[in-house]
C-alpha cells in the first residue's frame, strides 16, 4: 500500500514524532522521492500547524510537538536531499553565552526553528566565545543564534559577533541575538543581523533573513 | 467592656486555598524531589558545605535528605526586624500574616517621568523610585524597578543602592550581579547604619537573588546567599518558574519545583548561620503558550503565590511573594484590572512581601506611575483585609437607641472618634459631576501622573540627613569598585 503523504501531515499535526519518523522511513523505502515526501508530507503539515498557530487554535507545546515530528521526519531524509535540497533547508546553530545558565529562551528558539526545518544544532549554556566561532566553522550555519538574560552577559554576544570577523567568518553566517532585556537598538549596537524579539517571530525573521 | 466568655473573634477575612491534607502531599512532593533527585549547585565551596552536612553531592548535583531539610526548618528564626538605615525605626517586622508590598528588581526599561516613553532604565531613576516610595504611605519598602543601564554595566547594582538608601528610610531590597558587589553593598549598608556592630543590631536592607528553575543554584546565585548567610544579613532565594516550560504546567507541581530550588538556599544559610532570615517564594507564574511571554498579569500568578504562601506558613517560612503587575505597555484599564486582582490576592494570602508593584509589560519595563497607582489599591486591601470590629463600642447600640428613628450621627461623639477610620481616596475621583468638569475633567490617568510629579518635586526623602561622612566613605566605596572592574578588564 503506497503511503499516505496527507496523513503523515496529519500525524505530524498531530505531534505523534515516532509515528512521523517511521511513516517517513516507509515513504523512502517505497522509493517515494525525498523532496516529494518533504513538500507534501512534513511541510504541508507544518503549514497546517503555522496557520492554526496563527489562529489561537494550538498552542505552544502543540506546535513544538508538531516541530519535534517535522524534526525526526527530517533526519531520516536529510542525508537522501541532494546539496541543495538539503541546503534549501537550512542550518541553525543556537546557544547561550559565556556566564548565563538560563536555558529556556533558547531552546524555544531551536525547537521553533526545527518546526521550519532547520537542522539545529544546539550547542548549550555557559559557552565560551571560541564554542560559538568552532561551531560556525565546523557546521557552517545560514542563521547563529544567541541568547543572554543577564545584562552582564549581554556584552558576550557582541564579543562572539567580533571574534567571528577576527576568524574572518564573519560573512558566511547571519546573527541573531534574543533574550529579556536584549533590544533592537543593544543589536544593532553590536554588529547582529537580526533582533529576535520572540520564538515565533525569530523564526519568520531568521528565514527572511537567509531569503528561505 | 464586658468580657464574654466563649467569645469567637474572626477579625480579618479568612482566605485558605489548601487543606492540611493537600499541603502535606506537596511537603511530601518537596522532601522527595529534594532527596531523590536534588539540585544541581554550581559552586564548590557550597557543595562542600552540603557534603560535610549529611548531603550527596555527585558532581554538580546535591540531593538533600528530609532529615536535614528539617533541621534546616526548625532553625528558622520566628521573626526577623529590619530598620531604618538609621536605626531609629523598626521599617519592617517579619511575621506570618504581615504584608508588605514594594516595587520589584531589574526591568531594563523605565517609563520616564517627564515624557512617559519607554527608555533604558538611568541612574537617576533609582532615585526616583526610592523617593517615590519613600512617599507612599502603603508602599512598606522598596525595590528599583530596573537595571541601571548609564553607568559601568558591571557596577550598576551597587550604584542603584548607593543611591536608593540615602533617598529612603524605608528598607530597600537590593541585589547583585555577583559575591564582590554584595560585599560592597553591605559595606554600603554598614556606612549608612553607622558602622558594623550597629548594621549587625540594626540591619537595613534585604538582598534578593534567585536560583534557575528547574532546580538549578548558579555559581553567582548561591554565592551571593552564602555570604548574606554568613554576615546575616537577611535575604530572598527565589526563582522566576515559567509554568509549563521550567516548572510543570500544574499549579501543585510548579510550588514543588520552586520550593525544592529554594529550599537548597534554606540549607545554606542554616547550616552556615542558624537563625539568619531567609524568604522563598518569588514570581511563580505561566508561559503563555500563544505569545510566548511570562505573564506578569495572569490569575495563575495570583492563585499560585496565594497557594505558596499557604505552604511557607506551613513550614515555617516568610514567604516573597507578587502582585501590582501588568502584562500592559501603557498605563490603562488592564493595568488596573490586573494590579487590584493580584493585590487583594496577596494581601488576603498574608504574604510578607509582596514585589513587582510597579512592573509593566510583563515585567520589562519598571513604571513608578504604576507604583502611584498600587499605592491607592493597597490602601483599599488593606481596609477590607482589616475585618469588622465587633466589640461593645463598635456595636453601637447605644448611640442606635439614642438617635432614634429619624435622627442622624453627624453630631455624634461616637461619628466624630470613628469616621477618621474610613478609607480616604488619593486617586479614586468621588466628585460631583459639576466638580469633576470644573476640576478639568481629569481620568485616572492624569491623576496618577499629578500625584507622582507631586511627590517627585516636593519630598525630597532622608538625603539631607544623610551624615556628610557617610556620604564620602560610599563614594570611596563605589571608587574602589569601579577601580576593581577596570583591573579586571585589563
Amino acid at each position: 500500500m503506497a503511503v499516505d503523504l496527507g496523513k503523515m501531515a496529519d500525524l505530524l499535526i498531530a505531534g505523534k514524532v515516532e509515528d512521523v519518523s517511521n511513516m517517513t522511513q516507509e515513504a523512502i523505502d517505497e522509493g517515494l522521492k525525498p523532496q516529494e515526501i518533504l513538500d507534501k508530507g512534513l511541510i504541508a503539515g507544518m503549514d497546517v500547524v503555522g496557520q492554526r498557530f496563527k489562529a489561537c487554535e494550538m498552542f505552544i507545546p502543540e506546535v513544538l510537538r508538531s516541530a519535534k515530528a517535522m524534526s525526526a521526519g527530517m533526519d531520516k531524509l536529510r542525508p537522501l536531499l541532494s546539496e541543495s535540497e538539503a541546503k534549501a533547508a537550512g542550518t541553525f546553530v543556537i546557544g547561550t553565552v559565556k556566564g548565563d545558565l538560563h536555558d529556556i529562551g533558547k531552546n524555544l528558539v531551536g525547537m521553533m526553528f526545527e518546526g521550519a526545518g532547520f537542522k539545529v544544532v544546539n550547542l548549550g549554556i555557559d559557552l565560551d566565545t571560541q564554542v560559538f566561532v568552532d561551531a560556525v566553522k565546523e557546521h557552517k550555519p545560514d542563521l547563529l543564534g544567541m541568547s543572554a538574560l543577564l545584562t552582564t552577559t549581554m556584552p558576550r554576544m557582541g564579543e562572539v559577533i567580533n571574534a567571528l570577523k577576527e576568524a574572518g567568518i564573519r560573512d558566511q553566517v547571519k546573527v541573531m541575538v534574543g533574550g529579556a532585556p536584549v533590544t533592537e537598538e543593544f543589536a544593532k549596537e553590536i554588529g547582529a543581523d537580526i533582533y529576535g524579539a520572540n520564538a515565533a517571530s525569530s523564526v519568520d525573521k531568521g528565514r527572511e533573513a537567509i531569503g528561505k | 467592656m464586658t468580657f464574654r466568655t466563649n467569645y469567637t473573634v474572626n477579625r480579618t477575612p479568612r482566605f485558605s486555598l489548601l487543606s492540611e491534607d493537600q499541603k502535606a502531599r506537596i511537603f511530601r512532593g518537596v522532601i522527595k524531589t529534594l532527596n531523590d533527585t536534588g539540585a544541581n549547585v554550581h559552586h564548590e565551596k557550597v557543595r562542600e558545605l552540603l557534603a560535610n552536612n549529611r548531603c550527596k553531592v555527585d558532581g554538580k548535583r546535591v540531593r538533600i535528605p528530609p532529615e536535614v531539610v528539617r533541621d534546616a526548618l526548625a532553625s528558622l528564626p520566628p521573626t526577623t526586624t529590619i530598620y531604618s538605615w538609621d536605626g531609629q525605626e523598626e521599617m519592617c517586622y517579619v511575621e506570618p500574616g504581615r504584608s508588605y508590598f514594594g516595587p520589584g528588581p531589574t526591568p531594563p526599561n523605565f517609563i520616564d517621568t517627564e515624557t512617559l516613553e519607554r527608555r533604558p532604565y538611568q541612574r537617576k531613576d533609582a532615585t526616583i523610585v526610592a523617593r517615590v516610595c519613600d512617599a507612599l504611605p502603603n508602599i512598606g519598602y522598596v525595590q528599583s524597578l530596573g537595571s541601571i543601564d548609564d553607568v559601568t554595566h558591571a557596577l550598576s547594582d551597587v550604584y542603584e543602592f548607593a543611591d536608593m538608601i540615602q533617598n529612603t528610610r524605608k528598607v530597600i531590597m537590593n541585589w547583585a550581579f555577583s559575591e564582590e558587589n554584595v560585599r560592597d553593598e553591605h559595606r554600603i549598608g554598614i556606612v549608612m547604619a553607622g558602622g558594623e556592630e550597629a548594621f549587625k543590631r540594626y540591619p537595613n536592607f534585604i538582598h534578593y537573588s534567585e536560583p534557575i528553575s528547574p532546580l538549578t543554584s548558579d555559581f553567582d546565585a548561591i554565592g551571593k546567599c552564602y555570604y548574606c548567610a554568613q554576615h546575616r544579613i537577611p535575604q530572598v532565594y527565589t526563582p522566576c518558574s515559567i509554568g509549563g516550560a521550567t516548572v510543570p504546567a500544574t499549579h501543585a507541581g510548579q510550588i514543588i519545583t520552586a520550593m525544592s530550588e529554594s529550599m537548597v538556599g534554606v540549607v545554606v544559610s542554616q547550616l552556615l548561620n542558624p537563625g539568619t532570615c531567609i524568604l522563598i517564594g518569588g514570581v511563580q507564574s505561566i508561559l503563555d503558550m500563544r505569545r510566548t511571554i511570562y505573564s506578569y498579569g495572569a490569575p495563575e500568578l495570583s492563585i499560585m503565590s496565594a497557594a505558596f504562601t499557604e505552604m511557607l506558613n506551613y513550614v515555617g517560612l516568610p514567604m516573597y511573594s507578587t502582585a501590582g503587575c501588568t502584562d500592559t505597555k501603557k498605563m490603562e484599564l488592564q493595568s488596573g484590572i490586573e494590579a487590584a486582582f493580584s493585590i487583594h490576592m496577596a494581601m488576603m494570602s498574608g504574604a510578607n512581601f509582596v514585589h513587582d508593584n510597579g512592573y509593566t509589560e510583563s515585567g520589562i519595563t519598571g513604571d513608578v506611575f504604576q507604583t502611584v497607582m498600587d499605592d491607592e489599591i493597597i490602601g483599599m486591601s488593606r481596609l477590607i483585609c482589616g475585618g469588622v470590629e465587633v466589640n461593645e463600642e463598635t456595636l453601637a447600640v447605644d448611640e442606635i437607641c439614642n438617635v432614634g428613628p429619624g435622627g442622624h450621627y453627624l453630631y455624634e461623639d461616637h461619628t466624630m472618634k470613628w469616621f477618621r477610620k474610613h478609607w480616604q481616596p488619593t486617586l479614586m475621583d468621588r466628585n460631583s459631576y459639576e466638580d469633576w468638569d470644573a476640576q478639568g475633567r481629569l481620568t485616572m490617568k492624569d491623576r496618577i501622573i499629578k500625584k507622582t510629579r507631586d511627590i517627585i518635586e516636593n519630598h525630597e526623602g532622608p538625603i539631607s540627613k544623610v551624615p556628610n561622612e557617610a556620604k564620602k566613605d560610599i563614594e570611596k566605596i563605589l571608587d574602589e569598585a569601579e577601580e576593581r572592574v577596570r583591573s579586571k578588564s585589563k
